[in-house]
């Protein structure tokens, strides 16, 4: 894609977040930004990993209540799976008490067992997920099917994070998975750091306007040198957090590109979602410290974006279940060669992150 | 509000190429040996100096006729990382490699460029940085060491502190007065090129907490310098030195200080494994990763000569805090004594960072400072 298409649909999306139009997700629909993933042959808009993760941003930098991130991933599965016609899909991931068992009787297909906290499970048509076990399938199942059950869930900003069971569901698809399970938590957790950059960012905007309007002692609070070393530091984290997610949804690309090594051992998208949880953690602290008591009201639109922060670090694994993974993987190589060295293979790609 | 974003580090195959060889040349040294180069920039060494000169990986920027390889900024960063993870003796040389060197090309004499160049890059000619006095630090416009204008040259008197190196340095790049403060404070300010065999240079060791003497306070005293030591114009120090300062900040130097400490820390877990040492190493590296993503960026947007003072300052500050960090995570994680005596590697190493830790957030402007640059850069103030 050129750098033109690109700057147009950045456009076009912070256009349609800000002016925040009452049917919003049918106009992000319209556009194509559900299935911005999807190949332009198939009805999609055809994007990287790398821009669809700047359109997350955007949207997280509006705290906008639409399941754009679920979308995205749903119809690129369900493309994958070769069904077409698909309104609203969304991911899933099993249970570990109890995962999703799939078992045929002649040339049906069964499901049963549970998937936990599925972003917007209500509010879908579709729960698309990858079961377990060494004969990986990525499935599809319509959400009135009969044999399936839901429990409403919410994480702290009131998004929908649903229980599914299924008890002896039929479903809509089932083919061999392209690749496995924790592929896909990878992906889904650069989504959430995408959504996490972008409304770091918005949180330092609002602080930055706050303070040089809020005036105390008889000057704005934002001509305290305290206040400002605050401020900086969050911007710090503002940009790191950005850095880390481009290094992570690039890698995604990358690795698609490539060959079938897990996605979960790349470094880039590890790095991205322990860094960008990591600074979501003292962004909205410091947000919140600056906002004084007015910014610890419901009314306050501040809390729109801190809630989701504090949400969205923890879903898809949060920074110590990543850490351990990175410094696993990290310390698995058995080459001999330096730490350095193994983060960095020369002559390969230039990326600390890369993927292999 | 200016904007956060870091552009996509620039790929070079120029620069990988150099990456293979100059791993194939490191190759041949053990550095791991001495658990005191396992922090910091790893010795002042001028055989290696010389070494690397000799392979044209000191002022790989300079132009070809003044003994530069003529590369871009982008391919003397792959060297320098190279370099500095794998705890290379690069002291000698790296302040006239970083800052002198670039500072001469853009602002010296022709004079100055042609003798003193050629040298830098063949690794003998080391320099050191004559900014901070006792009275001024992170005021550095406060500077009150003053050049007097005589018959063919400058007398200069005043006192400097904390130049690193100054005791084994053959130059110093000195900023001083030349007229008297006014109103415009960054006015009046100019810098020098300094012999430092100059009579009237007297050099004073200053011990630091990790007992170690590399910086120092040099006394100026009626010292002469001629016409041709002026770098740049006249009353034009300030604007030349803040541009140095951007190449000061935002490099490797800033976020891999301590990399030697990580890599023994990871032989240790290799032959003890632990949940817990994992996710601190995990958490590590992510950082790590991260700023080198951000420090790379702003390599490739100075190449690009786009203004990066506000990104560098941001990288520089996150560098440092995570220099910081990165004993204060270790201890925690795997439980042993710092001992800078101790024959283990991982201890000794440990010990070293524990000393030497306070310093990251101060040299190159403290913490503070650095952000009321974002500060402002914001547009706060
Ligand atoms: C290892 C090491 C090597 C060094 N090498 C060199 C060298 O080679 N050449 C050279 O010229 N200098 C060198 N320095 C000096 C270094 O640049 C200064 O130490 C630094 O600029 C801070 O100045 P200061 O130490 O005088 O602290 P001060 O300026 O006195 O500051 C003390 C404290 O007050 C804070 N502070 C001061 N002003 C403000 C403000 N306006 N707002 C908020 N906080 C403020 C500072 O952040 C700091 O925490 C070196 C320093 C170290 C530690």
């Amino acid at each position: 894609m050129d750098d033109e298409t690109r700057e147009m649909l950045h456009q076009t999306a912070a256009s349609i977040f800000a002016e925040g139009p009452s049917d919003l997700w049918e106009v992000l629909k319209s556009v194509g930004f559900d299935k911005a993933l999807v190949p332009e042959s198939k009805g999609g808009v055809g994007v990287s990993w790398a821009v669809a993760c700047e359109l997350l941003a955007i949207a997280g930098k509006h705290a906008a209540a639409v399941p754009m991130a679920e979308a995205m991933i749903g119809h690129w599965l369900v493309d994958l799976a070769g069904v077409e016609e698909i309104e609203l899909p969304t991911l899933g991931f099993s249970s570990l008490s109890e995962p999703v068992r799939l078992t045929r009787t002649g040339d049906e297909w069964h499901v049963g067992g549970a998937l936990v906290r599925v972003p917007w499970g209500s509010a879908c048509t579709h729960i698309v997920f990858i079961s377990e076990g060494p004969e990986a399938q990525l499935i599809v199942v319509a959400r009135d099917a009969s044999g399936v059950s839901i429990t409403p869930g919410h994480n702290l900003a009131g998004e929908p994070r649903d229980d599914i069971a299924f008890e002896g569901v039929v479903p809509h698809a089932v083919v061999p998975a392209p690749f496995e399970s924790n592929s896909l938590q990878a992906v889904a957790a650069i989504t959430r750091s995408a959504l996490m950059a972008g409304a770091i960012e918005r949180a330092l905007t609002l602080t930055v306007d706050y303070a040089n309007m809020r005036v105390q002692f008889g000057r704005p609070i934002g001509k305290f040198q305290a206040v400002q070393q605050n401020i900086a530091v969050l911007a710090t984290q503002a940009a790191a957090a950005r850095a880390a997610t481009e290094a992570g949804s690039e890698a995604i690309d990358d690795w698609i590109a490539g060959e079938n090594e897990s996605l979960m051992h790349s470094v880039a998208v590890a790095s991205a979602k322990i860094r960008t949880g990591e600074a979501a953690g003292e962004a909205a602290a410091i947000a919140h410290q600056v906002f004084g008591a007015i910014g610890f009201t419901e009314e306050h639109e501040l809390q729109r974006f801190t809630k989701r922060l504090w949400s969205w670090r923890d879903e898809y694994g949060n920074e110590a279940f990543w850490a351990e993974v990175l410094g696993q993987r990290v310390l698995a190589d058995e080459s001999g060669k330096t730490l350095w060295r193994t983060l960095t293979p020369a002559g390969s790609a230039l990326e600390l992150g890369a993927t292999r | 509000m200016s904007n956060l974003s870091f552009p996509r580090p620039r790929q070079s195959e120029v620069g990988e190429r150099l990456r293979a060889e100059v791993r194939e040349f490191l190759d041949d040294f053990d550095f791991r040996g001495d658990p005191h180069t396992a922090s910091v920039f790893g010795g002042f060494d001028p055989e290696f100096s010389e070494a690397l000169g000799a392979r044209g990986w000191i002022g790989m920027g300079f132009p070809q006729r003044y003994g530069g390889g003529g590369y871009g900024l982008v391919e003397r960063y792959v060297v320098l990382e190279e370099l500095l993870a794998a705890r290379a003796p690069i002291t000698a040389h790296s302040v006239a490699d970083r800052q002198s060197g670039q500072l001469l090309l853009r602002f010296g004499n022709e004079r100055q460029r042609e003798e003193i160049l050629p040298r830098i890059a063949a690794g003998k000619s080391y320099f050191c940085i004559g900014m901070s006095e006792p009275d001024s630090g992170s005021d550095l416009a406060s500077v009150r060491t003053r050049a007097t204008k005589v018959d063919g040259g400058w007398l200069v008197s005043g006192a400097k502190i904390w130049t690193t190196n100054a005791h084994r340095s053959h130059y110093m790049i000195l900023l001083c007065r030349t007229s008297p403060a006014t109103q415009e404070r960054h006015a009046g300010l100019s810098q020098f090129l300094v012999d430092m065999k100059t009579p009237g240079i007297v050099c004073k060791p200053i011990v630091n907490i990790a007992g170690v003497h590399d910086f120092n306070e040099v006394h100026l005293q009626n010292a002469f310098l001629p016409d041709e030591a002026l770098i740049g114009v006249e009353g034009e120090g300030w604007k030349q030195v803040t541009s140095e300062l951007a190449f000061e900040r935002s490099g490797p130097e800033r976020f891999l200080s301590h990399l030697g400490l990580l890599e023994e820390f990871v032989h240790v877990l290799k032959r003890q494994p632990s949940a817990e040492g994992a996710k601190a190493l995990g958490r590590l590296v992510a950082h790590l990763a991260t700023l080198r993503r951000m420090s790379r960026s702003v390599a490739t947007m100075i190449s690009d000569g786009q203004d990066a003072a506000l990104h560098a300052a941001l990288v520089k500050d996150l560098g440092t805090c995570f220099e910081q960090e990165i004993p204060e995570i270790l201890r925690l994680a795997l439980q042993t004594e710092p001992d800078p005596n101790a024959s283990d590697a991982y201890r000794a190493a440990l010990a070293h960072v524990v000393l030497n830790a306070p310093s990251s957030t101060i040299r190159g402007g403290t913490k503070e400072v650095l952000r009321s640059i974002v500060a402002k850069g914001l547009g706060l103030r």
